[in-house]
């Protein structure tokens, strides 16, 4: 990897420790994540979306991007940044760790339908991440509205999701012939899908409303880890990463 | 329970049980054990491997219970919740046929709907799919499961400095009984289709000579996948600015 855009990745990472002080920080934070990106997408011509280092750096900027627009219904900022900007961290610590997929695209991965699928993928994986902070906020701190929040924030991420696996499926018949695959990752994002179905119908129901909701919130995400990067990494599939 | 759907003639107690919000729970959460259970054994058992090249119910009954039943199960509760999702979407309709919100009633049936078209594109599929695979040379022919035959004219590979292959392509010509059907491009993520079935280059090889994998699939469901995706689309579109805009009404 080039030494400015690790100098960016690190700035980064300095800025979003400093917003435990000031928010402004973590702003700075995000924008470098997306210099970053961009640079990543230039050098590579195309969308930074294959391999542990990219996506996991893509997932990372994610958290932020709808973070930052979400944190601003809540009543206390810090309490649901402070944690989101720690997953950040997180995550892109663990992105900087992986060697960048700087390769050429097999042909096969050339397309829209794949770009979108995988963008999708993981903008919904991102959703999920902050619904689980904010079921723990609501649990811990028993935040006002932020179980509320974790609905809106999982009805979007299950959209996106949604869209997401249509678009894989679509993609998937034009490149294999078949829109649907019996492999552990296929099944696990089924899982996945069926689970939030679960989250969303349950909700409709008084008694799961409250900590109920929230605790399912925040065992999606633990479902989300491990289709993301248990299923990857521990089971063989056409999804490698 | 509305009316309209008590004069059915259906005994009241399983009516009620398949109009229960707290069945649909249930049955959602018997199918993520299923699948859970079955996303562990999948990788583990080599009878799996042929599931990618079978119709699922051909598959399922060539295999033994012992390795099946997971499956058979999740189709089982599949159906009961298809039942569930018909009749909770009808009695909804018709319970909320005066709402102020028609959309916010009405989305949430059409989300309904795609899935029930994505569930109709698998049975299809799961029933009368076909795959199958063969490698062939430049002027090379195929026999065709719709009695037509293809011929694989040239094989055009394009490689880069370091031997990666960038892309490739196929030209290929149709024929029935000797006379020529027409012509066509195959390229990655670019099939051929022909009366139903598509015809697919999986790999490409260049040396000694060029030669490609080829894959011919019948999908039967595509077509319904694709519609009970568009509509699943649509109804989670109107669904998601509605209710959120609900939300904060009431919030």
């Amino acid at each position: 990897m080039h030494i400015t855009p690790l100098l960016i990745a690190v700035l980064s990472v300095a800025l979003y420790v400093f917003g435990y002080y000031r928010m402004p920080f973590v702003y700075g934070g995000f924008l470098l994540q997306l210099i970053y990106m961009v640079l990543r997408g230039m050098e590579l011509g195309r969308l930074p979306l294959v391999g542990p280092h990219d996506t996991l750096f893509f997932l990372s900027t994610s958290f932020m991007l709808f973070a930052i627009p979400a944190s601003f219904s809540l009543k206390n900022r810090q309490h649901f940044m402070n944690p989101v900007t720690a997953m950040t961290v997180c995550f892109m610590l663990f992105a900087m760790l992986a060697r960048p997929h700087s390769y050429p695209l097999p042909p096969v991965l050339r397309t829209f339908w794949f770009e979108i699928h995988v963008a999708f993928s993981f903008f919904s994986y991102a959703l999920f991440g902050l619904a689980a902070v904010l079921g723990v906020l609501y649990l811990v701190y028993r935040e006002e509205g932020a179980e509320g929040l974790q609905y809106k924030i999982i009805l979007v991420g299950y959209f996106l999701f949604s869209v997401a696996m249509i678009f894989g499926g679509i993609w998937a018949y034009y490149a294999w012939g078949t829109y649907w695959l019996w492999t552990p990752k296929e099944l696990w994002t089924v899982i996945l899908w069926l689970f939030y179905s679960l989250y969303l119908h349950a909700r409709l129901r008084q008694w799961w409303t409250g900590r109920p909701a929230a605790l399912l919130g925040i065992a999606g995400f633990v479902i989300v880890l491990f289709t993301y990067l248990g299923v990857s990494m521990l089971m063989k599939s056409s999804h490698a990463f | 329970m509305s009316n309209e759907l008590r004069n059915t003639g259906i005994p009241s107690k399983i009516l009620n049980f398949f109009l229960s919000l707290r069945t649909a729970i249930w049955l959602l959460m018997a199918l993520l054990c299923l699948l859970l259970y079955g996303s562990f054994v999948m990788p583990v058992s080599e009878e799996f491997q042929a599931l990618q090249t079978l119709p699922l119910f051909q598959w399922m009954i060539e295999n033994s219970p012992g390795i099946t039943w997971w499956l058979w199960a999740a189709i089982t509760v599949i159906s009961l919740l298809t039942v569930n999702t018909l009749l909770c979407s009808i009695e909804s309709v018709l319970k909320k046929k005066s709402a102020r919100q028609w959309m916010l009633v009405i989305s949430p049936q059409v989300v309904h709907i795609g899935f029930l078209f994505i569930l109709l594109a698998h049975l299809l599929s799961g029933y009368g799919s076909f795959r199958g695979t063969a490698v062939v040379y430049e002027n090379q022919g195929l026999r065709l499961p719709n009695g037509n035959d293809v011929l694989f004219r040239k094989i055009n590979v394009d490689i880069d400095q370091t031997g990666y292959i960038k892309d490739w392509t196929s030209d290929v010509e149709y024929f029935k009984e000797g006379r020529s059907l027409g012509t066509d491009r195959i390229g990655p993520n670019s099939p051929s289709f022909q009366h139903g079935l598509g015809i697919y280059i999986k790999n490409v090889q260049f040396q000694p000579y060029p030669v490609a994998m080829v894959e011919v699939s019948r999908e039967p469901g595509a077509v319904w996948a694709l519609i009970g995706g568009i509509l699943f689309m649509a109804g989670m579109t109107t669904l998601l600015l509605f209710k959120i805009k609900k939300e904060e009404v009431i919030g």
